[in-house]
């Protein structure tokens, strides 16, 4: 029973890495590079939804704070850097992003300063399935992810600007010999994956405590579920988060919680070692 | 008969040397063009300038009496170009059906998806397959419906047959040959060039890029040049 709970403990700290591996491999994706602010960003919806739970003491409150004010973030990371190194290499492109993850924590640090703050949730009795012990603000956060997923596999799926978003990260020349305009494609992107980290940063925020440094620790499991999910493959990613945060879990008896974290860098050495192309990766055609 | 597409003094490459050396070429509206010659004459990069693909380029390129040179490649798509690349030609990781629906710049999309599954019935019958799963032949009708889904008043089509089994060679050409009848002008970029002069109007042959021979296809086969230097004998 000891484990069964580490595994429900697991599944949420999972979803959070899923989130946030999403985000990247989305980025990765469209935009072909790997960023390195999500972390970053993941912080700053921290603090959003920080702001927005205090003003409201609503969840939903602050999960669309998190999301709305991410998604400007993002857009304007978007606006203002990476969209003026366009057609840079992918190594440019991610020292950048390593650049706009430090802007975004000197800001936070500035603006909050250095300090940690907690997340003001009332107690509440845990719900017991037999030995397992689940929080029911742990459902809400959990719930709050599935409609989230949910949003963002809708509209990677059943919408226009989804499809054309699939359409680039599968076949970027032949996306614009379609008629496909990258500037639109790129704006959704960097919206839908500023809503994305900005959830992911509030479920962290609300895990653990709020700091300038929160997500930056988030960085190296979300890559490692990245590539372990298969480079670019969006379910890939959020299956990989949920194994990664099981397996952390798992390994907590073990390695004890220190040390947790380098699950992810074993994960993330064997896969590319055994299979590089990940769980859900496709071969690359060489020509 | 109106000018679909008038390329003059063409120039460009993909790095500081030129691999089109000054074409000049026209292609009048129903008409089928092949475009021969060597590997490395210079016949897909031909093929990649007039779409927007090539990264530097210069001359006069217009379609349908348009100055396209300084437009994006999405933008070119919707001045009323089709194109199909020799290889990746259809996304995929999408449906046959999705592959369609991503095509900007289409009105009445239903109804063009309709005729694209009218035209190509196997594909409206695998309309939730993935495009990565077709067959060689299936997946090149797709590309095709996917190069018509936006009207386009020219098609550019890059070895079309290149990634085809012999049976399959015929059937491709068979459809190239209904483009005119589609509406739609066609230059064909191709390795088996006596097949695609047998189809075209008008053919032109490339040697270091530039022209070295173009006239009348007919002609160009029965010219005993053209066949000892570019088309072989068969």
């Amino acid at each position: 029973m000891f484990y069964a709970q580490l595994v429900v403990n697991g599944l949420l700290q999972g979803l959070i890495v899923g989130l946030a591996a999403l985000a990247i491999t989305l980025v990765f994706g469209i935009g072909r590079f790997a960023n390195a602010a999500t972390g970053d960003a993941m912080t700053f919806g921290a603090y959003a939804a920080l702001l927005g739970h205090g003003l409201t003491g609503s969840l939903a409150a602050a999960g669309l704070a998190a999301m709305a004010a991410t998604a400007a973030l993002s857009l304007g990371s978007y606006a203002l850097v990476f969209r003026r190194l366009a057609g840079r290499s992918a190594v440019a492109l991610l020292v950048a992003s390593i650049g706009v993850g430090f802007a975004i924590r000197a800001g936070l640090g500035l603006g909050f300063g250095h300090g940690q703050q907690l997340f003001s949730v009332p107690l509440v009795r845990p719900i017991r399935l037999g030995e397992v012990i689940v929080n029911p603000f742990d459902l809400q956060l959990a719930a709050v992810a599935a409609v989230m997923l949910a949003a963002v596999f809708g509209l990677l799926h059943l919408t226009p600007i989804g499809r054309r978003m699939r359409a680039v990260a599968d076949n970027r020349d032949l996306a614009l010999v379609s008629g496909i305009r990258p500037e639109r494609v790129m704006v959704a992107l960097w919206l839908l994956v500023g809503a994305v980290t900005g959830i992911a940063g509030m479920m962290l925020g609300m895990k653990t405590v709020v700091s300038p440094d929160l997500g930056w620790e988030m960085l190296l499991p979300a890559f490692a579920a990245t590539i372990l999910g298969g480079i670019g493959s969006p379910l890939g990613a959020l299956l990989a988060g949920l194994l990664l945060g099981v397996a952390q879990e798992l390994s907590t008896p073990f390695v004890g919680f220190t040390y947790k974290l380098a699950i992810s860098f074993v994960v993330l050495l064997a896969v590319l070692l055994v299979r590089p192309r990940g769980l859900f990766g496709r071969i690359e055609g060489v020509r | 008969m109106t000018t679909v597409l008038d390329i003059a003094a063409l120039r460009g490459g993909y790095g500081e040397v030129d691999i089109l050396d000054g074409i000049d070429l026209t292609l009048a509206e129903g008409e089928i063009l092949t475009v021969a010659g060597t590997n490395g004459a210079g016949k897909s990069t031909l093929a990649k300038a007039i779409v927007g693909l090539l990264p530097r380029v210069a001359g006069t390129l217009r379609v349908a009496g348009r100055d396209i040179l300084s437009l994006p490649a999405h933008a070119r798509a919707a001045s009323g170009i089709g194109y199909v690349p020799q290889v990746a030609n259809v996304f995929g990781a999408l449906s046959i059906l999705e592959n369609l629906q991503v095509v900007a710049g289409v009105k009445d999309r239903k109804g063009r998806i309709d005729e694209m599954f009218g035209l190509f019935p196997l594909l409206g019958e695998r309309r939730r397959a993935r495009a990565g799963s077709l067959s060689g032949g299936e997946r090149q009708q797709l590309a095709f419906a996917r190069a018509l889904m936006a009207r386009p008043r020219l098609m550019v089509l890059d070895e079309p047959t290149a990634a085809l089994s012999p049976a399959k060679v015929e059937d491709a050409f068979r459809l190239i040959a209904r483009m005119p009848a589609l509406g739609v002008s066609t230059l064909i970029v191709e390795q088996r060039a006596r097949q695609s002069l047998a189809i075209s109007h008008r053919g032109c042959i490339l040697d270091g890029g530039r022209v070295a021979l173009q006239g009348d296809a007919a002609t160009l086969l029965a010219d005993e040049r053209a066949a000892d230097l570019y088309l072989g004998r068969h």
